[in-house]
């Protein structure tokens, strides 16, 4: 009983989150729906029995991501105050396409799968995730630590340079 | 090769030094407990000049105040102990400082005598301490040398509006108290006001010497002035005489 | 929800929400008469008894100004988002008594526990630790955000700037305990400690626990790392605009987040509650513990007593052109000595000998590579 009431409580919290992030006209109060989104996913998570994932949910999306994203609007200019409710003559199109693509995203797995399914246990410890990371799929974590100094490397110089052009203008 | 970060544990030690050491001497522990009422002797200086003058103008050996240190303005006089300071104050109440004075703390009104003519002294010289800042450009603009800093700090007062604007007789320091808390600046400040003065004696003698050997050539060149007027006339006298014979 | 589960979730927390909010009081009257002494004066020393002369050494002054600060008026400023200026202290709070609960704090009374709280046994103790410290810059945000004030929400970017800058040392310098216990376990790192083998005694320890301690002084905006709420700076920094009781969480969760960290690296480095006569009374390890929690904090105040405030720029060189190369180093030495761990006693001294070399070295070069060079000052008008 406990975990179904937990579930329920962090589902309906979740979507939620998701519906004032995107529908709320002070940017500000819409990412923090959204945070509220990514706590409610790193509790669902935490149900799942995926103590590392939830941990990593939190320290990467609340603490980095959303960060991130509130230095962004930031740098903008017209946060405070009413925001410019774009109306947009296409919705009913756009809405209908984007529920096309959930369907057929979900469709061809929601009529593989028999519920309730019995799947294989997985051992939830940060063991068995340490050990599948270096055995099997150790070549992804290392294009993916690739790719992210790359990313590093390229915000370094991207910074530099336009240090580097004022600099020369001037 | 000093030891990576040996600067803060230098600094450490310092500290844990004055900490240990405010709990056994009374030096490392200058705050005074003030009691629950206050006691009859000890009252509080009213007015910001009421503080001890003059004997080196510091409360104990341990208050650290080094020959650079300077809070606000004083106004210097060249008397001795006993003397009136109005008599050989440098200021001439030219209100230089008054006009430079950032942020205008200082007011200055000049002497004038019974027939109405200015005396070069001032008559008031007021400066609110609480509006200075300290930034010296009084003393840097005086062309007598009559405004330098002065190092006292303990101006407390409990008025801040009059308690805290020291006027003319509270400003004036003798010159051999400016020599006791700056010794150096005011060495040199003597030695410049010194060299001044010799400058100025040594111009005026170099332009009396030129004056003289200018009155004594200008005398010559009459002399040779005439001379040759005379040997002119005669030269032509006897041209003349010799066209004449021929 | 059975009531024994519900009793033993209290008697796990309860005492941790009054033991470390009365620390929090005593550490602030510390605090105050600890850094007068180092400034050659006195500190409060009037406030004692209530409503008498008798007074304690100033020991009433935390009651007093937590009363003060209850009475205080509430401001909001006009304008502000009032939701988040609410949530600011609230959300500064929270993670950092939450956190609290992760520390292997074994009190006597948890033995009355009967019902197994699996919450607080988690596997991966010190992730989690990080992740809810990470909320901490969330709340610095709100409230620089929700104070309608522009130096409070610049006083809050470079607050944000400065803990984010800080968590990976901070990071990167826990990585190297977990990596030669091999769990994220609390408990197993403080058993991995036995027998006075703690980490801080190994050269990649100590500078773990340098690198880390720093770095935890940068998170929880101490002095040295103090800008964000410093006074010259910006009044107050991104809780200028805050006023009574809100002052007072913000205050707490600053302490209470002093107290979580310093709780971590003990446990991390320091053995975690072990000291002598643990063995014969089994409750002198909370003591212990408690004891490396108050020797850490004092540290603390012996450096906000001792150090100027670092600027932004100094602050920020410092996290990413000296601690984070050197935590990096830390990583490999600390990996390449467990892997020669069990070639005998001449192999390892000479890996400690060669780490601790490396490191001061290594240590040198960044430092003197990270001065900024000192260039004749150009004028720009005054030529």
């Amino acid at each position: 009983m406990n975990q179904e009431t937990a579930f329920w409580i962090l589902s309906v919290v979740a979507v939620l989150g998701a519906l004032v992030a995107v529908r709320q006209r002070n940017l500000v109060h819409g990412v923090f729906a959204l945070l509220l989104f990514f706590a409610a996913l790193a509790g669902l998570f935490l149900l799942l029995m995926a103590e590392f994932i939830a941990a990593a949910q939190v320290l990467v999306y609340i603490g980095a991501v959303g960060i991130l994203l509130l230095f962004a609007i930031m740098l903008t200019e017209r946060v405070t105050g009413e925001g410019k409710r774009i109306f947009s003559r296409g919705w009913l199109g756009g809405a209908l396409a984007s529920f096309a693509v959930l369907g057929a995203l979900l469709l061809p797995p929601l009529r593989a799968t028999v519920l309730p399914a019995h799947a294989q246990p997985v051992d939830p410890s940060v063991r068995a995730l340490g050990e599948q990371l270096m055995n099997p799929y150790v070549v992804t974590l290392e294009v993916l630590a690739l790719l992210l100094t790359a990313a590093l490397i390229g915000a370094v110089a991207t910074a530099q340079g336009t240090a580097k052009r004022k600099g020369a203008a001037k | 090769m000093s030891l990576l970060g040996g600067g803060i544990f230098k600094g450490m030690a310092v500290t844990l030094r004055n900490f240990v050491g405010s709990y056994f001497k009374k030096e490392r522990l200058v705050t005074n407990d003030y009691a629950w009422q206050p006691e009859g002797d000890s009252e509080l200086p009213q007015r910001a000049s009421e503080y001890p003058k003059e004997q080196g103008e510091q409360l104990s050996d341990t208050t650290t105040v080094t020959n650079y240190s300077r809070n606000f303005p004083m106004l210097l006089h060249d008397g001795t102990e006993g003397s009136n300071p109005m008599d050989t104050i440098r200021c001439v109440a030219c209100q230089i400082c008054e006009r430079e004075c950032p942020p205008q703390c200082i007011y200055i009104e000049k002497m004038y005598d019974e027939n109405g003519k200015y005396i070069k002294s001032p008559a008031k010289f007021d400066i609110d301490v609480s509006v200075c800042m300290s930034c010296q450009i009084c003393v840097e603009v005086c062309p007598f040398d009559a405004i330098v800093m002065n190092s006292q700090f303990e101006l407390s007062t409990p008025d801040r509006f009059d308690g805290l604007l020291l006027r003319r007789d509270d400003l004036l320091k003798s010159n051999n108290y400016y020599h006791q808390i700056h010794p150096e600046e005011a060495a040199a400040r003597d030695q410049k006001i010194a060299d001044e003065k010799a400058a100025k004696e040594a111009k005026k003698k170099a332009a009396a010497e030129a004056a003289k050997k200018k009155a004594a050539e200008k005398s010559k060149a009459e002399a040779e002035v005439k001379a040759k007027e005379a040997e002119g006339s005669a030269a032509t006298e006897s041209d003349g005489k010799q066209e004449a014979a021929e | 929800m059975s009531w024994e589960l519900i009793r033993d979730i209290l008697i796990a927390t309860v005492p941790l929400l009054v033991i470390f909010p009365s620390l929090f009081a005593f550490t602030t009257w510390v605090e105050r008469k600890a850094l007068a002494r180092i400034q050659n004066r006195i500190g409060p020393n009037k406030t004692g008894v209530p409503c008498t002369r008798i007074s304690l050494f100033g020991l009433g002054q935390p009651a007093a100004d937590g009363i003060k600060m209850l009475f205080k008026e509430d401001i909001v400023p006009r304008g502000a988002d009032r939701l988040f200026h609410l949530l600011a202290p609230i959300v500064a709070l929270i993670p950092a008594m939450l956190v609290l609960c992760f520390l292997p704090l074994e009190f006597p009374w948890a033995k009355y526990i009967q019902v197994p709280v699996q919450a607080f046994l988690l596997d991966g103790a010190v992730i989690f630790f990080f992740a809810i410290t990470g909320i901490n810059t969330l709340a610095v945000f709100m409230a620089g955000w929700a104070s309608r004030n522009k130096y409070s929400l610049l006083g809050g970017m470079r607050a944000i700037a400065q803990m984010v800058s800080y968590e990976i040392p901070l990071v990167l310098s826990a990585v190297i305990v977990v990596m030669l216990v091999g769990s994220l376990n609390a408990a197993d790192i403080a058993s991995a400690q036995e027998g006075y083998q703690w980490f801080v005694f190994t050269p990649w320890g100590l500078a773990a626990f340098v690198i880390f301690f720093i770095a935890a002084l940068a998170e929880t905006n101490r002095s040295p790392f103090d800008l964000p709420e410093a006074e010259s700076e910006l009044i107050a920094g991104y809780f200028t605009e805050y006023s009574g009781f809100k002052f007072a969480l913000f205050f707490l969760g600053e302490y209470i987040a002093m107290f979580a960290i310093s709780g971590l690296a003990v446990t991390l480095f320091l053995g975690a509650g072990e000291g002598p006569g643990v063995a014969t009374v089994p409750a002198l390890s909370a003591v212990w513990f408690l004891a490396k929690i108050f020797a850490l904090i004092s540290l603390m105040i012996w450096l906000r007593g001792t150090l100027p405030r670092l600027r932004v720029d100094q602050l920020m060189a410092f996290a990413w052109k000296f601690l984070l190369p050197l935590s990096i180093l830390n990583i490999l030495l600390a990996g390449l000595a467990w892997h020669l761990r069990g070639q005998g006693t001449v192999a390892q001294a000479a890996t400690w000998a060669a780490s601790l070399l490396i490191l001061y070295f290594t240590a040198r070069v960044l430092d003197g590579l990270s001065r900024p060079q000192a260039r004749p000052r150009q004028y720009k008008y005054a030529e």
